[in-house]
């Protein structure tokens, strides 16, 4: 992109070689899961499709089908929670009169940088309290609380760049706000809506934290324990190929989303995770 | 406004003053509280004080508890256990009361007879303690089996007749009460001329609840182990940050920035992997990577270096591993925002540089390092919160050994409350150490909050990929 008065081989070298743990550990991932390897060595000798039994051979490791059922069910469950709570209490709070507006403002902000896996030893107990602890209803809804404030802040945003003229058109229209805000409103944010739905859905996908500890005697197990249960139940000896394969089959959802809405998610993922 | 609202007396009347909306910004006295908003407000407040306020809340309450597994969660109950009467006998109680507390009465009940039926003792035998004994009380072991020999049905071992006595036993011992009133009012029977004072006393140890305490405090304050956490936090909060978040991060989006387009969308799609990976698979890679038979282990054998288990086998190897698992994606995330950041810096800036003989750099250090103290500022803040507080990656990868060697706070808070091996969780302990992170966190968030518009760089960052 710039003029070119410099070698860019041996920083070429210098990132190649940063990076290689990366370039060793995804490319063994994608090619462990298909070949097999001598014991005690690196590089696979034969192109094998035994390590993919597990989809219909439940013998070995359990049923990946139901494990994914559940993880679907939390991640869309979460998504819908996430996405139609916050983008009613965005616009709220981005176009309605509110007492303490400022105050809640201020609060979802503060939450939002709070590093809120903190609360997990306080979730723990309202959910003891509530009878809500190991049902995967329970893990749903803190899941998706603590994606909240995330969700008010990116959809007020999306709001705030609304043009108020389309809502006084409604309004003057005769139109209640609550249908203006449905009809005219909810369809100039949808691009908000897909980002935060997608992010809210790959955030429940990928978590391991919160089933494992709030739900630990769920009947609902999700992918991700799943897949941790299998490596430290130590059932199938460290068949790492194994692993790897049932670990490609949980992240495919991931990429294939990702590649979809990388340009919507991007926007959003700067910011968005903490980690 | 609000005065012709108070001259005219209806409230209809100051509605059709006002052309919706404009009318908020003039009628700063008296807003108009949307019944619509609050509507819209609500499922979002609840769920925020369910599962955001009340674990705050809690954590503060019960950091200056002693619950824990053995307690129970929630309301306890009074017991007294022979451990405890033993313990207050050490502490000074006297002889007689302990003995009078621990001595078993007997009374001959219609719950006992029915006890007793469950218990296997015979029908006939047990026709006559009803028809003969009911109501009697015994005061010590022997009248009652005196007693029970002299019924027409009685079996001939003392062994039985002893069996049957006990159903009808009675102590303080050992048993559950719900209340402490309850436990006052069995002990004036067991021990009615023990003064008041002592009596309470001996209720009050006897409660097996939480009860408030500062305890946790004073226990973390002076524990030599917590200086050992403090230290482990700061070193992996620090070298985290430094070497990768902002150093690799920094190095990275500069070269890549240089780079031709098709060598850079590479590197930044393999960089971009560690953070769209699920982290059970991404610390599965790691382990695969790191333990013995796996990738560096061997291909360290083959080169005749040391083989083991990197990730726990050796102190310093598992404090690399674990940085390295979390400044992977730490990096990740630098490169993304200071890739952003350069892409922002206006090109004329470095085209001029370039047509007066600058060299790359003299670029990087006088154009674009300059202009990235904002985003390092923001990376570094961000970045020590969530290292701060996140031990999902280290509790999958090290789980803080070999030992307790790469334990930070975060982990250990987390162990100590909800992860024990030992099976007794210390929830206060642990809420305790927790409540230290909370404070932290939330005055660091507000810290940055007002330090530079945190809120614009979370919720709209200009950063396209």
């Amino acid at each position: 992109m710039m003029t070119r008065n410099f070698s860019t081989i041996p920083f070429i070298i210098v990132i190649t070689l940063i990076s290689m743990p990366l370039m060793v550990m995804y490319g063994f991932l994608i090619l462990d899961t298909f070949t097999d390897a001598p014991a005690g060595e690196l590089w696979p000798d034969r192109f094998t499709l035994k390590h993919w039994r597990f989809l219909y051979d439940f013998s070995e490791v359990g049923n990946v089908w139901v494990a994914t059922f559940n993880s679907l069910t939390l991640a869309v469950s979460m998504a819908v929670i996430v996405l139609s709570v916050s983008s009613t209490a965005a616009y709220a709070i981005s176009r309605l009169h509110l007492p303490f507006r400022r105050f809640f403002l201020a609060g979802i902000l503060v939450m939002h940088a709070f590093p809120a896996v903190t609360l997990l030893i306080g979730t723990f107990f309202v959910l003891n309290f509530s009878g809500l602890y190991n049902t995967m209803i329970g893990v749903i809804l803190v899941k998706a609380s603590l994606l909240l404030p995330f969700g008010i802040w990116i959809m007020k945003g999306f709001y705030d760049t609304v043009p108020w003229e389309i809502e006084m058109a409604g309004v003057q229209d005769g139109a209640s706000r609550f249908t203006v805000w449905r009809r005219l409103i909810l369809p100039q944010v949808k691009p908000g809506l897909v980002a935060l739905g997608v992010f809210a859905f790959l955030d429940g996908w990928g978590e391991y934290l919160l089933p494992s500890i709030l739900a630990p005697g769920s009947d609902m197990q999700v992918l991700s324990i799943f897949l941790n249960d299998l490596i430290a139940a130590e059932r199938v000896g460290y068949d790492f190929n194994l692993f790897k394969s049932v670990g490609v089959f949980y992240t495919l959802p991931v990429v294939v989303l990702f590649v979809i809405f990388q340009n919507r998610l991007m926007n959003i993922f700067g910011g968005g995770t903490k980690g | 406004m609000s005065l012709s609202a108070d001259l005219s007396g209806t409230k209809g009347a100051v509605h059709a003053h006002r052309p919706t909306g404009t009318a908020m910004a003039q009628d700063r006295g008296r807003p108009r509280v949307s019944r619509l908003g609050l509507i819209l407000v609500a499922p979002a407040l609840f769920l925020l004080s369910c599962f955001f306020l009340a674990p705050v809340v809690l954590t503060g309450v019960f950091a200056f508890t002693n619950m824990s597994t053995s307690t129970g969660i929630g309301a306890g109950e009074y017991v007294i256990s022979p451990n405890l009467l033993d313990d207050l006998a050490d502490a000074g109680l006297s002889e007689e009361v302990v003995t009078a507390i621990s001595a078993e009465t007997y009374e001959i009940t219609p719950d006992g007879i029915e006890a007793a039926r469950a218990g296997g003792v015979s029908a006939d035998f047990l026709r006559d303690i009803e028809g003969l004994l009911l109501g009697d009380g015994f005061d010590t072991a022997r009248g009652i089996e005196t007693a029970l020999r002299g019924l027409p049905s009685a079996p001939r071992s003392p062994r039985s007749l002893k069996l049957t006595a006990e159903f009808f036993g009675h102590s303080v011992l050992n048993q559950r009460f719900d209340s402490a009133q309850e436990l006052t009012e069995a002990l004036s029977l067991a021990v009615p001329d023990v003064d008041a004072g002592i009596r309470s006393e001996i209720v009050g140890a006897s409660y097996t609840g939480a009860i408030y305490t500062t305890e946790n405090f004073t226990y973390l304050a002076t524990q030599p182990s917590t200086m050992r956490l403090v230290a482990n936090t700061v070193i992996y909060v620090g070298a985290t940050l430094s070497i990768f978040n902002v150093g690799l991060g920094l190095f990275l989006a500069i070269t890549l920035f240089y780079m031709p387009k098709r060598v850079s969308s590479f590197y930044s799609t393999l960089w971009l992997l560690p953070r769209i990976t699920p982290l059970v698979l991404y610390t599965i890679m790691w382990k695969w990577f790191t333990w013995e038979d796996g990738f560096l282990p061997l291909l360290a054998e083959q080169l005749g270096l040391p083989a083991f288990n990197y990730m726990k086998g050796s102190v310093i190897t598992a404090w690399m591993t674990m940085i390295s698992v979390n400044g992977f994606v730490g990096a990740s995330f630098g490169l993304i925002l200071f890739s952003g950041a350069i892409r922002a810096i206006p090109t004329q800036q470095l085209w001029a540089s370039e047509v007066d003989g600058a060299t790359r750099w003299q670029q990087i250090r006088r154009i674009i390092l300059p202009q990235m103290r904002w985003p390092i500022l923001f990376v570094v803040s961000y970045q020590t919160l969530s290292l701060l507080s996140s031990y999902e990656s280290i509790w999958l990868t090290t789980n803080g050994g070999p030992g307790k060697t790469t334990t930070v706070w975060a982990l250990e808070a987390f162990k100590t409350a909800l992860s024990s091996y030992t099976g007794n969780l210390e929830y206060g302990l642990g809420a305790a150490m927790a409540l230290v992170l909370v404070v932290v966190g939330l005055a660091l968030s507000i810290i940055y909050l007002m330090a530079f518009k945190f809120g614009e760089l979370v919720g709209r960052p200009r950063i396209e990929f």
